[in-house]
């Protein structure tokens, strides 16, 4: 059964989110009140300074922390009142991650980086090899199968950290500064696969980044500044 | 780059490769468990080094309690040899007897108790005392004494590798240990020595009849009682052989109620009681079982900082791991995973190792006894010490943030 979301009810979505770490006087607010929202087969860019709150409201979004208030809901699924033993479900369902440091596993290959996350989300092991060679071929490098991450350029691990994120089809798909550590070509290569992802799969794409020179990928912009957005345009417009 | 994407892309998008409702529900668990020992093994393998460093911890560990209870188990069987080569289903002993050694002799009526005795086929007197030998270049060394009744030699000797056991049966003659014949002043059968101030002429050669202490030394009942000067109406020992189908503890009661002044143990019994005499009265006990805890703690101490440290190695991508959706079982199955594979491959090495160096070193004076259970009883314990080292890397895991990859 494929995904159906209408287009006009988010895929997720933040109100009046507020993030506090730590307890008593030494309390940091990352995030006061933020209200967000993305859309199926949506890219949107999160913006702004260093400790401006990017990374807590994906971490937020992408069940990977809890906000202290504030509603998230995550298509059907109201994630802020779920018990955070139930996270890791969550994730499994919902969210496929691009880290900016690839985070793969080193003495795994390309193609079991890959089938981890199928065989995570329930696929068995003949199964999951194949679709990982399949999303491996389509992000352009199923001549690497078998390589390590240690033997991959910077370009080509982030290849196959976006073939393990969408294996299993994710609905959205969350990048963490995803072209920080790649030269400027291969950045604006791995955007334009990140865009394909929302344009031609429907993924709902958040990406955080400070490289202004991917900006005019996106749909939307969102600029956060000490835990507050600040600014939101759509890029097109 | 995008091409590739592209092209197949648009033929997919509209079928299986849109996202698709989620199925909110973990993989099963067999899916789950050979995901991790995967990512278990793949990691274990990737660090050699650190690898190598664990699993010479389990070695150690593994060689050096099996050399220790191994040799322990040598020095019972040393200590208990006797017995177990002896025919003898029940031994008469006086009632301060703790162990097989040189005691008071007694007397010699529960001899002919046990010979009257219903449900005994035959009961033989045992000497058994410490005597010396005198060395052809001056000196003596110590021998164990013992003096067996013709013609059943119930109380040996063994093992005769040259000569025969009937040469006892010659005016002064004796029975020695192969592998004590050098100690002994170059022994050889036709050989004549001093033994307690009595010349005696060597009858045959046993081998492998080397108790904890010194070498046994046979010698016909009679003659060995002059040598001791043990009167004729004592002894130290009566071995008891029964009748097929007897019931021993029925024979047992029979006969202490009729020789009350004397105890009857059964060969299990009394085997029993000199493993215990071991164990409690002498420092074999703690020395080896010291030995062999020192062992399993420090192979535990290896072991557990080795994985805790490759826990450390690996924190982020045990982090990504978390992200993506593994839960804490699952970290703690990777874990665990390795902690077995460690012990199973450094037991394997382990016990390749020991049982080929028992095999060497094998002789009458250090037998190193390695019975297939203790080697099981061995796995099983690494087993189960790298599963509890592993546990300190298990609680390291709980409190990895997931959230630590987008730092």
């Amino acid at each position: 059964m494929s995904f159906v979301h209408s287009a006009s009810i988010p895929v997720v979505e933040a109100r009046e989110v507020v993030k506090d770490y730590g307890e008593g006087p030494t309390t940091f607010r990352a995030l006061k009140g933020v209200n967000f929202h993305a859309d199926r087969g949506e890219f949107v860019i999160l913006s702004g300074p260093s400790g401006s709150g990017k990374t807590t409201l994906i971490s937020i979004l992408g069940c990977v922390l809890k906000a202290t208030s504030g509603t998230v809901r995550v298509l059907d699924d109201v994630i802020s009142d779920v018990a955070e033993s139930e996270l890791p479900k969550l994730r499994l369902a919902y969210v496929g991650f691009i880290f900016q440091g690839h985070n793969l596993i080193m003495s795994m290959t390309a193609q079991e980086n890959v089938a981890i996350m199928l065989a995570l989300r329930g696929w068995n092991a003949t199964d999951a090899a194949k679709e990982a060679a399949r999303l491996l071929s389509l992000v352009e490098i199923g001549d690497k199968l078998k390589s390590l991450p240690g033997d991959l350029s910077g370009g080509q691990r982030q290849r196959v950290s976006i073939a393990r994120c969408i294996a299993g089809n994710p609905p959205i798909v969350l990048a963490d500064e995803p072209t920080a550590s790649l030269d400027a070509q291969t950045g604006q290569l791995v955007t334009e696969l990140l865009h394909n992802l929302a344009k031609k799969r429907g993924h709902t794409v958040v990406t955080v980044t400070h490289d202004n020179r991917i900006f005019h990928f996106a749909d939307r912009i969102v600029h956060i500044e000490d835990g507050q957005i600040t600014q939101e345009k759509d890029s097109h417009s | 780059m995008t091409t590739s994407m592209t092209s197949t892309e648009s033929a997919k998008t509209t079928d299986d490769s849109a996202p698709r409702m989620p199925t909110k529900a973990y993989a099963p668990a067999s899916i789950r468990w050979r995901t991790m020992v995967t990512i278990a093994w793949r990691m274990m393998f990737h660090s050699k080094l650190k690898m190598f460093g664990t699993l010479i911890g389990v070695v150690f560990a593994v060689i050096l309690s099996n050399q220790q209870a191994g040799t322990f188990l040598g020095l019972i069987k040393k200590n208990t040899m006797f017995v177990e080569y002896c025919g003898a289903d029940m031994w008469i002993v006086s009632p301060s007897t703790l162990t097989l050694q040189p005691t008071k002799p007694m007397g010699i009526s529960s001899l002919y108790t046990a010979r009257s005795t219903k449900g005994v086929a035959w009961a033989e007197p045992l000497l058994f005392a410490g005597a010396s030998i005198q060395l052809p270049a001056g000196g003596s060394e110590p021998i164990q004494f013992v003096g067996t009744a013709a013609p059943r030699y119930a109380g040996g000797p063994w093992n005769v590798v040259g000569g025969s056991k009937a040469s006892l049966e010659r005016p002064n003659t004796m029975v020695f240990e192969d592998s004590e014949r050098e100690r002994l002043g170059g022994l050889n059968i036709g050989s004549v020595r001093e033994v307690n101030g009595f010349k005696i002429q060597v009858g045959a050669i046993t081998w492998g009849l080397l108790p904890f202490g010194p070498s046994f030394a046979f010698a016909e009942y009679e003659l060995a009682r002059r040598m001791l000067k043990i009167d004729a109406d004592q002894t130290h020992f009566v071995l008891i052989g029964l009748e097929p189908g007897a019931d021993p503890e029925a024979v047992k009661a029979a006969i202490m109620a009729r020789a009350p002044e004397v105890k009857v143990v059964g060969r299990q019994e009394f085997r029993s009681l000199i493993i215990s005499f071991l164990l409690k009265r002498s420092p074999i006990g703690i020395t080896f079982g010291s030995s062999t805890v020192f062992a399993l703690i420090v192979g535990f101490v290896i072991v557990s900082l080795s994985m805790f440290s490759a826990v450390v190695d690996n924190i982020r991508e045990f982090g990504t791991l978390k992200a993506i959706g593994a839960t804490n079982g699952d970290l703690a199955r990777i874990v665990v995973t390795q902690s077995i594979t460690f012990a199973l491959m450094g037991s394997l090495i382990g016990l390749a190792v020991i049982t080929r160096l028992a095999a060497v070193i094998r002789s009458p004076k250090l037998a190193i006894q390695l019975p297939p259970e203790m080697l099981i009883g061995t796995t099983l314990v690494m087993v189960g010490m790298c599963v509890a080292a592993s546990s300190l890397a298990v609680l390291r895991l709980r409190k990895v943030e997931p959230g630590m990859v987008f730092r």
